[in-house]
């Protein structure tokens, strides 16, 4: 995990209010504790970003995914707060083209039907959009990396 | 000469085409018209694209009459959404073989579907989701003279590979024609069949020297065959076998 990471998660702690956040990615795992009452505990485990890219485990359902998550992961969120999950095994691209704006940044406020980012599978592009109008409060996959049948890609609070 | 749409339409009949004299990319339309529940194998194709473009927003030279740019909207009935995936390679099979029975300029196909004659591409295809529809944005390079200096090295025409100006009509009329055939061989006989199918058509896929950038490395190797998935599979240099799930593959320099 970078710095830079590390820093995002601590504005994702101020701005969303929690009182401990705990990130495991692969081997690093971050813990985020503000000095004040407990609210509620706010995990999310990142998957690792694997130097192999990763197969999937068995034919992947034949229904996309919930917004509710039957993913194998355990997500714990912050009540209100949802999740953006990846509907197919791919590459996130948080842009439309190298270099360019990201689609979304943290802090960001989105509407029903805007591209978060593009999830690539052999070359089906697959754009991701917002279901919610909200904010996001937590990008979770760096650019290009790739991402799980399921995977949490967004951490949107509605409003 | 514009496209003679009837002529196209004679061929194949009871397809449904739009044909436009210019566009800024026909893939715009046919998303509009698949999210509005247009029937699946709708064809939206223009002589001329203004912004016509391919993977990462990267240009794709459509220069008026010269070559076939159209989007499909594939609707795939009968196959997995796990396996739409799957339908790029269909694309670049079907492709390659309406090429191949139209004009007699073997190709090759580029892992996961890029069709190329003697290493330099004459089509490319886009692909992306809509709801519960693939629109394919396809381009092909017809009867180019020439190309722009940017892409004069790594792209052909057809015309420039046999010799003899290409008919886009018959071209275009063979190309539907096979890509409604590889969708059925895929909703009929599952992605291995296409998988079979690619493996026959392209040189990429066992024993080919590539340099491939995997998230960000560059990583060269010998490939080993598809999985079960259609990735492709690297013996990279360094003895680690690794998968290959998106981004560029190419010849390696050594």
């Amino acid at each position: 995990m970078t710095i830079e990471e590390i820093k995002e998660l601590i504005r994702l702690v101020n701005e969303s209010g929690v009182a401990d956040l705990e990130v495991e990615r692969g081997d690093s795992r971050v813990r985020i504790r503000r000095g004040q009452p407990f609210r509620q505990d706010y995990v999310i485990p990142v998957p690792a970003a694997p130097a192999v890219a990763p197969m999937p485990v068995g034919g992947p359902p034949a229904v996309a995914p919930d917004s509710t998550g039957s993913s194998a992961k355990p997500q714990t969120l912050e009540e209100g707060h949802e999740l953006v999950k990846s509907p197919i095994v791919g590459t996130y691209y948080d842009s439309p083209s190298p270099g360019a704006a990201p689609f979304v940044k943290i802090g960001d406020t989105v509407e029903p039907g805007q591209v978060l980012c593009i999830i690539e599978s052999m070359k089906l592009m697959n754009e991701i959009e917002s279901e919610v109008a909200g904010t996001v409060v937590a990008k979770l996959v760096e650019n290009a990396k790739p991402v799980e049948y399921g995977e949490a890609l967004f951490a949107v609070r509605p409003r | 000469m514009p496209l003679n749409v009837e002529r196209v339409r004679m061929l194949a009949p009871g397809r449904e085409i739009l044909w436009r004299a210019s566009v800024d990319s026909t893939m715009h339309e046919a998303a509009r018209l698949s999210e509005a529940g247009c029937a699946s194998g709708l064809v939206v194709g223009a002589d001329e694209q203004t912004a016509g473009h391919g993977r990462y927003q990267r240009v794709w030279h459509s220069e008026r009459d010269a070559g076939l740019y159209f989007s499909i909207v594939l609707r795939l009935a009968g196959v997995d959404k796990a396996s739409f995936p799957v339908a790029t390679f269909a694309l670049g099979v079907a492709v390659a073989e309406a090429i191949q029975s139209t004009t007699g300029v073997a190709c090759d196909l580029r892992w996961p579907n890029d069709v190329l004659v003697k290493d330099r591409k004459c089509c490319g295809i886009l692909a992306q989701l809509y709801g519960s529809a693939v629109v394919a944005g396809i381009g092909v390079n017809v009867n180019q003279t020439a190309f722009p200096d940017e892409v004069a090295a790594i792209a052909t025409s057809l015309r420039i590979e046999s010799g003899r100006e290409q008919s886009r009509e018959d071209l275009l009329a063979a190309l539907l024609d096979e890509i409604d055939r590889h969708c059925e061989i895929l909703a009929a006989e599952g992605r291995e069949a296409i998988f079979a199918l690619f493996t026959r058509a392209s040189s990429y896929v066992v024993g080919r020297r590539v340099t491939v950038e995997l998230g960000g490395r560059e990583v060269t190797g010998v490939t080993a065959g598809l999985t079960a998935e259609g990735y492709l599979r690297l013996r990279a240099d360094d003895g680690r076998e690794e998968i290959v799930i998106a981004g560029g593959v190419r010849p390696a320099r050594s």
